[in-house]
């Protein structure tokens, strides 16, 4: 693998992202937003703490979804942006495996999670470990009984598809939702790190 | 009326080399899309079992207020219309869009998003439609107003009464104190 992760989150991580004179940052084929982390988690807790019991997978497939749609028109964006062709493409030569171990270092550059692939079964499998996540942080104190790293989750999902469920599709009929992923480790339940599974859906 | 102020806003941005996460003036920041904000609008929209929209509405008011509190307190900004133009800015920093307070005093104001990421990120995604679907403005407003007035949250109830995303120019917002 060529893919040099370091100066991909050195390279990445120092881009300056802030709004236009219309207060829109549009980029990556997207608009996208930079909030506060908080604001994210605390729907995200709020809303599954709030709903029965019966409800809560439902409750995290919706918040999984969120990320999903999110990580298959955005990794698009990414894996064809000029910031992805300069820095990364360079790297890449093993096609798409080579673009997910990439494309895990803009995830870390981003701040969205400190994270690597650590196994990938061409078109099958790929299991994804994270080593800082904000979704983490919900646990202050002690352990939650449930992981709830949804958008590492579903941004993971995505990128399966990106990499092996066909042409991308700006419509996201075809192409999105192929594969799924379980969280099997959290930081936030008392583990030493995330861990995602991903497989085909 | 008070004059526009020229309070510009600071970004001070800083990496973690660590940890790999993004602060903003020392806050926590994430970057995400407009598929992201609109599938969490849709969402809140969507939930039948509780008032999400107020739910989401109340987590962004909470996120924002920190934020804004945090830097009118470490800055020194105590004049309304200062802390108006702080947010304006922060607003746009953040890539919400622009955001204009037309007129503000303690019991309430108006306000207007002449762009609006999560109105034209539906548009983009989905097309118009009829309802108001930024729930993360009226929470951004209500923060905004109790930030600037010195309040604590859930001090304003804010009403989204005309929407770009059904097609107006301009989103209009309402102000009141509770």
């Amino acid at each position: 693998m060529a893919i040099d992760r370091k100066r991909i989150i050195q390279a990445l991580s120092e881009l300056e992202v802030s709004g236009n004179e219309d207060g829109l940052i549009p980029a990556y084929n997207v608009f996208v937003n930079q909030l506060p982390a908080g604001f994210w988690n605390s729907f995200a807790q709020r809303l599954v703490r709030s709903i029965d019991i019966d409800l809560l997978e439902a409750g995290e497939a919706l918040l999984v979804n969120a990320a999903h749609e999110c990580g298959y028109h955005t990794g698009y964006g990414i894996i064809t942006s000029e910031e992805w062709k300069a820095v990364v493409q360079p790297m890449v030569e093993k096609v798409p495996e080579d673009i997910l171990h990439g494309a895990y270092a803009v995830f870390t550059a981003w701040g969205w999670a400190k994270s690597e692939v650590t196994s990938i079964v061409p078109g099958e499998k790929m299991v994804v470990r994270a080593y800082d996540y904000y979704e983490a942080d919900p646990a202050v104190y002690g352990n939650l009984t449930r992981p709830c790293a949804y958008m590492i989750r579903g941004v993971s999902a995505a990128f399966m598809d990106l990499a092996y469920g066909g042409d991308y599709d700006p419509t996201g009929k075809t192409g999105m939702r192929t594969f799924q992923c379980e969280q099997t480790k959290g930081i936030e339940c008392g583990d030493d790190y995330g861990e995602f599974v991903v497989t085909r859906a | 009326m008070a004059t526009r102020s020229k309070a510009r806003l600071a970004l001070d941005r800083a990496f973690d080399a660590k940890a790999c996460r993004h602060y903003l003036n020392n806050n926590m920041h994430v970057l995400h899309c407009h598929h992201y904000a609109t599938l969490y609008c849709q969402l809140a929209d969507d939930c039948s079992i509780l008032d999400a929209k107020k739910l989401l509405a109340d987590c962004a008011e909470d996120a924002v207020y920190d934020v804004l509190s945090g830097y009118f307190a470490a800055n020194g900004i105590d004049g309304v219309v200062d802390r108006i133009a702080i947010a304006e800015q922060y607003f746009s920093a953040a890539g919400m869009g622009r955001m204009v307070v037309v007129c503000a005093g303690p019991d309430g104001g108006d306000v207007e998003f002449v762009h609006s990421h999560v109105d034209e990120g539906w548009i983009k995604k989905w097309g118009q439609r009829d309802e108001a679907v930024n729930f993360i403005g009226l929470g951004f407003v209500a923060a905004v107003f109790a930030a600037a007035f010195g309040r604590p949250v859930r001090s304003y109830a804010v009403t989204e009464v005309q929407s770009i995303v059904a097609g107006a120019e301009r989103s209009v917002f309402q102000v009141v104190a509770n």
